[in-house]
């Protein structure tokens, strides 16, 4: 028992209550409690995220084998790549693939947000459903996608020729290089769609309504307005959206793996399917990584170009 | 609630502290306990009968089994994960090369193949040059599915056709059955049946991909021309463009949908029209692989194998599986047995099994005077000829050939991306 000043007798805390008094201060304060928050998230990126990107990295730059022991080699694996057909043929179609599928969700994502941002009957359903595509496994939709497109029982085909639209039998959807790329291309936009018209919507009801107001009263039209309020102050949120769809897309796996396998002539292999084949199924991972890797540097350019953009737009 | 005495909580904790430090259970908790991964029959009755044996097994050895199942082309990506991570199933079903990828990784099961070799005859030919790896069985030949002829016996006696006897009289056939709306199906895409077939034309006329040295390649030559052009012709005459968008399936469907009038396939599409009790049941039969020119018969053989990885803690229960399954002979025609003929034994005295009895369709399985290899042959399996296989070359060789890129540039085309894989 302790006496104050005062002559206040103050009863000291006991030794627990005293270490349970230390250890709240010490987590009142920011420099402590901060990290001690981010560090769970911390632990996961680096056991889910660094830890296999470094792995894969150190075998880009290796000759592993699956099972087997094995060695540096330096960019052997990258520069070897360029020298195959297959592979260059695989680079181009990711670029093809890539922006058409893009310009495509972009245009139609802005489309159907516009018309999702009007008062609609059952608007909540509608903006559920939309979503739909996205929500579905990837695989088991690409494999109705697949029976659609497939050549013994196309019901693309059957319609085509029954509203007398094609001659039969039809196009040879997974057969033919042109045709085979467009069917993936249609699948990923129908996939993708929901992504870009769903953020797009968010970001069109962030837009204060007085704007609209303002410029209608100014006799601005329906186009104008897109034009110079819409448009403009959407151009974070598409930034963003595209950033996120350009990953995605460049690395997309499950619809070329069930809807052509690379096929016809590797015309319609990505990334991720041919690294599948060479790493996976070949065992060669090394050069599977390297694959894999191959566009690292440019996505990554990607990355800060399209951020840096768009903090400069929101500052 | 007992008390629990101090002596007692040092002991158990004691125990248990030993036990996490060695890594060994007691001899009364060792629950002797394997884990089998294979794939998902394409005769499924056949993993039905494995898991009876299965439950049997367990019942006479006191061996607990679990048996997985996969779609085969997860196969390549789960063992793969299972090998880097070290951890996961004691015994896998490996088709045609895997031992040769796996080698390191793989359980020595020489002895156990010498007992089975003892009981059934020497393992095939096409078994032994893909599960023994550098003289040493990697893995243990289970049973082998082969390609054969099938066709619509129906459409050729309704228009008098002769059965083809060589891949040009396939040609003749191939020309009328497009013609009455069954064209001949045989795919031309990134699929392994497409390899299935291009492999025993282009050996029937004495060509082959990759010389026996494994370094050399071999396509270029007169032979390789010739196959281009019989593939050219056939696209353009007895087939559909469909072909070159199909996958290992398709040329079942269209058999069985009553449109192809003949596929290159094992006999499982047959199986399936028949156990499906449908139309196109009655119609099908088989016939003999067909020959080249000078008589030669080549057909693609799809040995099966089970492995057993080495860092399995269970390799001698996981040995006697296998000796239960293949060495007892009832239990292995049993297992037989239950495949309709789809799986066929991989030892020399056993290929006149019982099975080809019980279906008169089956009797051209017997496959007189066909000489069976698998991809890559007489190329020595290893990760170059795995990688051309699996990355398509001869499908695509042929695919850019019949849609219009001459048949020099697109022989050149294949010839130069073996090289590079053979180089690299």
């Amino acid at each position: 028992m302790a006496t104050a000043d005062a002559g206040v007798i103050v009863a000291a805390p006991r030794p627990r209550f005293r270490l349970r008094l230390r250890l709240r201060e010490w987590l009142n304060r920011e420099e402590v409690l901060g990290p001690l928050f981010v560090t769970p998230a911390l632990l996961l990126l680096l056991v889910l995220v660094a830890y296999p990107f470094c792995m894969a990295v150190y075998f880009s730059l290796s000759d592993a084998f699956i099972g087997r022991p094995s060695q540096f080699i330096g960019i052997r694996n990258f520069v070897n790549l360029w020298e195959s057909d297959a592979f260059r043929q695989t680079f181009q179609n990711a670029f093809v693939f890539t922006s058409i599928a893009i310009a495509f969700k972009l245009v139609l994502g802005i489309t159907l947000a516009l018309l999702l941002n009007q008062q609609l009957w059952f608007k909540r359903w509608i903006r559920g459903a939309v979503l739909l595509p996205w929500v579905i496994p990837t695989a088991l939709s690409t494999l109705g996608w697949w029976w659609m497109f497939n050549s013994l029982y196309s019901v693309v085909n059957w319609t085509g020729i029954a509203l007398e639209l094609m001659d039969p039998p039809g196009p040879n959807w997974l057969g033919q290089k042109y045709y085979a790329m467009t069917a993936v291309i249609v699948v990923n936009i129908w996939r993708g769609l929901p992504f870009f018209a769903i953020t797009i919507l968010a970001g069109l009801m962030a837009i204060p309504k007085e704007l609209y107001e303002a410029a209608e009263a100014d006799g601005a039209g329906p186009v104008r307005r897109f034009w110079y309020i819409t448009l403009p102050l959407l151009k974070p949120v598409l930034g963003i959206v595209i950033l996120f769809s350009t990953i995605f897309t460049f690395s997309e796996f499950n619809i070329v793996y069930v809807l052509t396998n690379g096929g016809p002539i590797n015309s319609t292999h990505l990334f991720a399917t041919l690294a599948r084949q060479v790493g996976l199924e070949t065992g060669r991972i090394g050069e599977g990584a390297a694959i894999s890797l191959y566009l690292f540097p440019v996505l990554m350019f990607v990355v800060w170009a399209q951020l840096k953009s768009v903090r400069k737009e929101v500052l | 609630m007992n008390k629990i005495s101090r002596r007692r909580f040092l002991i158990t904790t004691g125990g248990l502290a030993g036990i996490l430090a060695s890594g060994i259970p007691p001899a009364r908790g060792q629950q002797r306990e394997i884990s089998y991964l294979c794939w998902n029959n394409f005769a499924p009755a056949s993993d039905k009968k494995l898991a009876a044996i299965g439950q049997r097994f367990t019942k006479d050895t006191g061996i607990k089994i679990r048996i997985d199942h996969i779609a085969h082309p997860q196969q390549a990506a789960k063992y793969a994960s299972e090998v880097q991570t070290q951890a996961g199933h004691d015994l896998v079903e490996m088709r045609m090369h895997f031992p040769w990828l796996y080698e390191p990784q793989l359980v020595d099961l020489s002895d156990l193949v010498k007992e089975l070799e003892k009981k059934h005859g020497p393992a095939l030919s096409s078994a032994r040059e893909t599960a023994m790896v550098k003289g040493v069985w990697r893995a243990v030949p289970q049973y082998r599915t082969f390609f054969v002829a099938c066709y619509r016996e129906d459409l050729f006696k309704k228009a008098g056709l002769k059965i083809p006897d060589t891949w040009e009289d396939l040609y003749t056939a191939g020309k009328e059955l497009k013609k009455m709306g069954h064209p001949v199906g045989i795919p031309i895409a990134q699929n392994y049946d497409t390899i299935s077939t291009a492999g025993p034309v282009l050996w029937s006329l004495g060509g082959k991909e990759v010389e026996k040295d494994g370094k050399t390649v071999a396509i270029g030559g007169p032979q390789t021309v010739e196959m281009v052009e019989w593939y050219k012709k056939m696209y353009r005459d007895c087939m559909e463009p469909e072909v070159l968008s199909w996958t290992d399936a398709s040329n079942n469907d269209s058999l069985v949908a009553g449109k192809a009038g003949w596929i290159h396939n094992p006999v499982s599409a047959y199986l399936t029209a028949r156990n499906r009790k449908m139309e196109t049941a009655a119609g099908i039969n088989h016939h003999r692989s067909l020959a080249g020119p000078n008589g030669q018969r080549h057909e693609t053989d799809v040995p099966r194998h089970i492995g057993i990885w080495k860092f399995s803690k269970n390799i001698e229960p996981a040995k006697e599986w296998i000796r239960y399954l293949l060495g007892r002979r009832e239990v292995y025609d049993e297992y037989v047995m239950s495949g309709d003929a789809f799986n066929l034994p991989a030892y020399t005295s056993l290929v006149d099994h019982p099975v080809l009895k019980t279906d008169p369709k089956f009797a051209a399985l017997r496959q007189e005077g066909v000489q069976f290899h698998c991809y890559g042959w007489p190329a020595p399996a290893s990760d170059k000829i795995q990688l051309i296989t699996n990355s398509f070359i001869l499908p695509n060789m042929i695919a850019k050939a019949v849609t219009g890129t001459s048949t020099k540039e697109a022989i050149a085309w294949g010839a130069n991306e073996m090289k590079r894989i053979l180089a690299g």
